[in-house]
């Protein structure tokens, strides 16, 4: 039985709101870790196996929310380690919270799949299991970077490769340095180096604190709901919301100025988009200006076009296909909404609706779950945000390591062991191993070979 | 009937045969010609950037290419020494008359070799196994191992100008035939380019319009069994200039590497001159060294003009460069283009995963560099060795070798360019010091036999003076009055109470020279006598820090490195992983996970889906 120290945590129910959820801690250090942020009747290293306990989650001594604390020792536990499970109310705040600070303490982000794997290394799991185990590996990894990629869209992706340009930039100074002293470059001293970096960092830290801002507004699923003006958008979105109950977590566009919501139908959340109207499809050719709708429909999974059939069913098609044209990436469904108003004999192919009457709102909804299970989203999503969050800032962390060498005039092969500690967490974020020729960007630049 | 058959008695096959025969195996070491054992076929220079590092850890396993080098040597110098102790890089510049003459002296008093002159047009196998070689005179030579060290040779084609010639080597024949053997076998072949720049007269050099590069004040051998050597000569640098541009460019459409004549690919950190030109076009001037070649010759080596220009192009760009506007060329500059096989088909030993018992090493294996040949012909040779005597294999690790690094590198990644090893390849650099090399490397060397007593005890006596004083100045303290007058002159806090030497040493501007002189007199002698364990110890104080991180990734990745693939393990079964990884991993068959992460494709979610495959 192996108890890697490294202790690991996630959350175990599915991201979004719901009026409970579960972290899940495994490792050598999850009860340590837990004692740390947990005040209860009893020391959680004390207790013994398959108990609960009652207490408070605190952080840095605020108290964040009256938790339960379920213990299981090794080897009876889901992973075959000490595993300690924090029922804490549901909720992205509350739960973002209190993994942040099981980090702070040690813990580390569950990488995809990463209990079931530790359940499987420690003959939790048969054999015959296996195949299902590198399946939700392969599966989870796919939904990450999809959603690594959806998150990376809107000028993140820019963003990021401009992070990794400086920093090969960087980097191939100092191996030039390095490896190449003998020759006849030019190297660049000190104070250059050192404001490039500085200026990485920042950059770095500009772009963590982003991710964490945004990181609610985009996970799960999203669905853009674009159409013309008066075509009945808000009322749909305001049918699809009161039909759900559940409307949670409503995040003001105080800073954007269109209505986002987060729904939950049949335990996915899935999150709204109410985007300004469009004129007429001309706008679509001005879409580049348009950036924010643009940028809406850029991050949705899903584009649900509204149709005001009362003008006809093919109102908007020319707009539906167009925006087929331009994010062949998501999918479309299309809705003839007011369908109240419409007397037509033959019934079309497309979804049908009234918001007003709420006649059809249940196929929409069915509709859309039907698309999110299709995608794929799993519990994770919201966490691999906040992991990218806390690998931003490790990286930055790593640049103000390597800033603070240069200040006390470290030589250059201690100053490189930082950077290459950002070559591997930069790859950790896009979710694959990143191996940059760093000889490349030397040959490519310097005239070596005196 | 020879255990062990070596083909080749370049860098690599000297190594080869030498570990071999020092393992106690009967080795036959066939070359075309025996004078030219141990040539410098380029420049006559041994070490370098990361290269130093090589040489040093051969001689560390106990190689003999640091003695051959120390007997030869002329001019020694410390590469990098304001870059930091990890890229610190012995270099020598080497009589080349003299360096083969060495080492035939070292094959020739070596027992258990035999020196075959014959050439190999064949390999015989047998149920998937080596049995020997065939040579042109239609005779065989059966061997239990055979380790092809063919070098340029194989199918190699020189060229100068429009003019190509058949060769390994000016004046030598290539080896045609043992390629199409192999080939025949399933073994892939790719086609290699490398160039060597004119060799000019010493005395038709004006020195007085060049600047002379002289070795360090205190030159350091490469062998820890060189008590001591001198630099002898200096090399003089000068430089191209525009109007040495205009002629060369002249010359471009007579060259083999723009009419598209040489197919195969050249190094990019070594380029030619007219490479140099046409890709970096806004220079309009380029270093040129002129190094000597030897103490008895007139030959000097042109370093930074490599060219397969005409020859009527490569006087008339030398005579335009100043210092050589009479230069003398004895031998103009040629590329040569040759056969290798891609290393992917090789296991970490160096031996063919097709065919048992054959081992490749050298430049066959798509690397450059006579550091780099003979490190795999050392590892190349103990493997043969090893399985000669069913015992086992012998290979390193990333991270305690750069000879691991370079052959991790070679089975892995698909070179499409001659290898070079360089410092930024490692990712453990900073543990992989030269003063670091006989703590990491000897222990191996000395099981296997290849380290004499005498040469034992010496770095016995090392490593045991490094522990004393390693665990000496951990209690020794100091007094604020003893050295307080030493940090002020280096501009460090003065002490306001005692403290140990360790403790001071780790303060960046301090060394531990400077306090073992000021604290005591009785480390004076160690001072002098081990300047460079008391450097060693210093560097390890200075980045105790790194150092503990870059362990502790090591033990991160330990049981990833452990953890090994079963042979031929279908990875198509695997239905998991990325097209792509299972691609590569099918057609490399990594030994472990470790090297699985490592393969370019290969992603870390594949590896996760690998491991649970591995239980």
């Amino acid at each position: 039985m192996s108890t890697s120290a490294d202790t690991i945590c996630a959350l175990a129910t599915p991201p979004g709101v719901a009026g409970l959820a579960v972290i899940r801690l495994s490792g050598g250090r999850a009860f340590e870790i837990c004692d740390h942020v947990f005040e209860g009747s009893q020391k959680v290293c004390a207790a013994h196996s398959h108990k609960i306990l009652y207490g408070w989650f605190t952080c840095r001594g605020v108290r964040i929310d009256s938790v339960t604390v379920s213990v299981y020792r090794a080897p009876s536990s889901y992973t075959g380690e000490d595993v300690a499970e924090i029922g804490c109310h549901g909720g992205v705040f509350v739960t973002e919270q209190i993994i942040d600070a099981l980090v702070e303490q040690g813990a580390r982000y569950a990488t995809p799949g990463e209990f079931t794997k530790r359940a499987f290394l420690n003959h939790k799991l048969d054999l015959t299991q296996v195949e299902a185990v590198a399946d939700i590996i392969h599966a989870e990894t796919r939904v990450g970077a999809q959603t690594a990629a959806r998150q990376l869209s809107g000028g993140f992706t820019t963003k990021m490769s401009a992070v990794r340009e400086q920093l090969l930039q960087i980097i191939g100074l100092l191996e030039l340095e390095l490896d190449f002293s003998e020759e006849d470059v030019e190297f660049v001293d000190r104070t250059g180096l050192r404001s490039l970096v500085q200026s990485l960092c920042d950059d770095v830290d500009r772009l963590a604190a982003h991710v964490k801002q945004d990181q609610v507004l985009r996970s799960g699923y999203h669905v853009a709901v674009v159409g013309f003006p008066n075509a009945g958008k808000s009322s749909l979105f305001n049918a699809l919301l009161d039909r759900s109950r559940a409307i949670v977590s409503a995040v003001a566009g105080t800073t954007r100025d269109y209505l986002h919501e987060t729904i939950i139908i049949d335990g996915y959340s899935i999150h709204l988009v109410d985007t300004a109207g469009l004129r007429d499809s001309n706008d679509l050719i001005e879409l580049e200006g348009i950036s924010l709708t643009a940028s809406v429909m850029q991050e949705s999974n899903l584009i649900l076009v509204v149709n005001d059939a009362s003008l006809g069913r093919d109102h908007s098609k020319s707009l539906f296909n167009q925006l087929l044209a331009v994010y062949p990436e998501s999918k479309h469904i299309y809705v003839d909404n007011k369908i109240d108003l419409v007397h037509d004999v033959e019934p079309g192919d497309s979804l049908e609706c009234s918001a007003n009457t709420g006649a059809g709102i249940d196929d929409v909804k069915r509709a859309l779950v039907d698309l999110v299970r299709e995608h794929g989203v799993a519990p994770g999503d919201v966490l691999l945000n906040a992991r990218q969050a806390m690998l931003l800032q490790n990286i930055a962390n790593s640049l103000r390591s390597c800033l603070a060498g240069m200040d006390s005039q470290l030589s250059s092969d201690l100053l490189a062991v930082d950077l290459r500690t950002c070559i591997r967490l930069l790859g950790e974020i896009s979710g694959e191993t990143w191996n940059p020729d760093v000889l490349e960007t030397v040959f490519s630049r310097f005239c070596i070979g005196k | 009937m020879y255990d062990v058959l070596v083909i080749g008695g370049g860098h690599a096959g000297i190594e080869a045969s030498m570990a071999s025969a020092r393992m106690g195996m009967r080795v036959g070491l066939l070359t075309m010609d025996p004078s030219t054992i141990g040539r410098l076929s380029c420049n006559p220079s041994i070490g370098g950037s990361a290269k130093g590092h090589l040489a040093k850890e051969i001689d560390a396993l106990g190689g003999v290419m640091g003695r051959i080098a120390d007997a030869s040597g002329i001019q020694y110098k410390m590469l990098n020494t304001s870059k930091g102790p990890a890229v610190w890089s012995p270099r020598s510049q080497n009589d080349k008359d003299l360096y083969p003459l060495f080492a035939q002296h070292f094959i020739t008093t070596q027992p258990n070799i035999t020196v075959i002159r014959e050439q190999a047009t064949g390999v015989i196998i047998s149920h998937d196994c080596v049995k020997g070689i065939q040579t042109s005179s239609n005779t065989e030579i059966l061997a239990r191992a055979v380790v092809l060290c063919g070098g340029t040779f194989l199918n190699g084609v020189m060229w100068t100008g429009e003019t190509a010639t058949r060769g390994g080597r000016v004046g030598e024949a290539a080896a045609n035939g043992i390629s199409d053997v192999l080939r025949s076998y399933g073994l892939e072949t790719g086609r290699l380019k490398t160039g060597t720049p004119p060799r000019i007269h010493r005395a038709s050099v004006d020195y007085t319009k060049t600047q002379p590069h002289n070795g360090d004040e205190r030159p350091v051998p490469f062998s820890i069994t060189t008590p001591y050597v001198r630099n002898q000569l200096a090399c003089f640098a000068t430089s191209t200039s525009a109007e040495t541009h205009d002629i060369l460019r002249d010359g471009f459409s007579r060259s083999p590497m723009f009419t598209g004549r040489i197919q195969g690919a050249g190094p990019r950190y070594c380029p030619s001159i007219e490479d140099k030109i046409d890709r970096f076009a806004e220079r309009d001037s380029h270093v040129v060294v002129l190094e000597p070649e030897g103490l008895s010759t007139d030959t000097v080596y042109v370093n930074g003009f490599s060219t397969s220009l005409p020859f009527d192009i490569q006087d008339a760009g030398l005579r335009s460069i100043p210092g050589l506007s009479k230069a003398e060329v004895l031998r103009y500059g040629y590329a040569v283009e040759y056969d290798f096989f891609y290393p992917y088909q090789l296991k970490h030993t160096l031996e063919t995963k097709a065919v048992k018992n054959l081992f490749f090493a050298g430049q066959i294996n798509g690397t450059s560099g006579y550091e780099e040949a003979a490190s795999q012909g050392l590892v190349a040779g103990i493997n043969a060795s090893l399985a000669v005597r069913e015992e086992g294999t012998f290979t390193l690790q990333r991270s305690e070798s750069y000879i691991g690094v370079m052959i991790d590198d070679l089975v892995n990644k698909n070179t499409d360019e001659p290898y070079r090893i360089f410092t930024s390849l490692a990712e453990y650099r900073l543990l992989l010091r030269i003063d670091t090399v006989y703590t990491r490397l000897s222990g191996y060397g000395r099981a296997f036999g290849l380290i004499d007593n005498e040469t034992w005890r010496v770095i016995e006596r090392k490593e045991n003076v490094k522990r004393t004083l390693s665990s000496d100045i951990t209690s020794l303290k100091i007094t604020p009055q003893a050295i307080n007058e030493y940090l002020v002159s280096l501009g460090e806090e003065p002490l306001t109470e005692s403290t140990t030497v360790t403790n001071l040493t780790r303060r960046p501007k301090v060394k531990l020279e400077g306090v073992l002189r000021y604290a005591t007199e009785i480390f004076t002698t160690v001072c002098e006598e081990h300047e460079d364990v008391v450097h060693a110890i210093e560097t390890e104080l200075k980045y105790e820090g790194y150092i503990t991180k870059l362990h502790r990734d090591i033990e991160r990745f330990k049981d990833q490195e452990q953890m090994s693939i079963p042979v031929g393990f279908e990875y198509n079964r695997v239905k998991s992983l990325s097209t792509e990884g299972r691609q590569k991993l099918q057609k490399i068959q990594p030994a472990s996970l470790g090297q699985a992460s490592r393969i370019p494709g290969v992603s870390a979610s594949d590896v996760s889906i690998l491991a649970l495959y591995m239980r």
